[in-house]
């Protein structure tokens, strides 16, 4: 399942579905919205980009790291304290391979999908900054 | 020949989200931002440096596709495409 919507997903079904043949391994990352003094956390996301890039995300990490199944649910919208925003669920038939695409997967996400997360805080509001600020600008240097 | 340009995160609160938008024909993808920005003074310099040329940051596509700011003064917009302007992603 790759997916960006409002709903929370089951984890526990991901998990059972994940067990295909060959599984020995399955790896679950799950983002919340952290305590950093908010109220909420808004996300936003070009959808039919966004989800498309998470297709080719997940099949990469499937071919280069030997994955039996991989699900990708990024959620949009308004989240409270707590809430899950991303749930990342491979298996694999060894451990390193599943630890290692779950990685693939996280890192790949935060380096080029188009979602963007803004933070409510008592005062007022900010939008979260990329960790990876590469714009198309750059390439004019 | 009209484009859809969309703007994303602190873009879509200045400009207000999708913007169709008729333009000439060989108009030229940067010319189209700038003349689009240029109707919101603020939205204008969050995107453009002081010399016109693209900030660092903000992130181009047409079509889905990731465009280079080199790129962007050549490149011709066609009917139908649409643009895509915003600021470097967050998500995760």
């Amino acid at each position: 399942m790759i997916a960006i919507q409002t709903a929370d997903v089951d984890i526990g079904q991901l998990i059972n579905e994940a067990k295909q043949r060959g599984t020995g391994a399955i790896v679950v990352f799950d983002g919340v919205v952290r305590d950093d003094d908010i109220r909420e956390m808004e996300l936003e996301a070009y959808e039919e980009v966004a989800l498309k890039e998470l297709e080719k995300i997940a099949e990469e990490a499937r071919t280069l790291h030997n994955l039996c199944s991989v699900d990708i649910i990024h959620r949009i919208g308004r989240l409270s304290v707590g809430e899950n925003i991303l749930i990342i669920v491979v298996s694999a038939g060894h451990r390193k391979e599943a630890y290692e695409g779950s990685r693939f997967i996280i890192e790949a996400i935060k380096a080029g999908v188009p979602i963007w997360k803004k933070e409510l805080t008592k005062d007022g509001s900010r939008w979260v900054p990329g960790e990876h600020a590469h714009g198309s600008g750059r390439s004019k240097r | 020949m009209t484009v859809k340009v969309r703007f994303f995160a602190r873009f879509r609160e200045l400009f207000g989200g999708d913007i169709i938008t008729d333009v000439p024909e060989g108009a030229s993808f940067m010319g189209m931002i700038k003349e689009i920005a240029g109707m919101n003074r603020e939205g204008y310099d969050a995107i453009f440096d002081d010399t016109g040329a693209f900030r660092e940051f903000v992130i181009l596509m047409k079509n889905g596709k990731r465009i280079d700011c080199a790129n962007a003064v050549q490149t011709p917009v066609a009917d139908g495409d649409e643009i895509a302007v915003f600021p470097p992603v967050a998500g995760g």
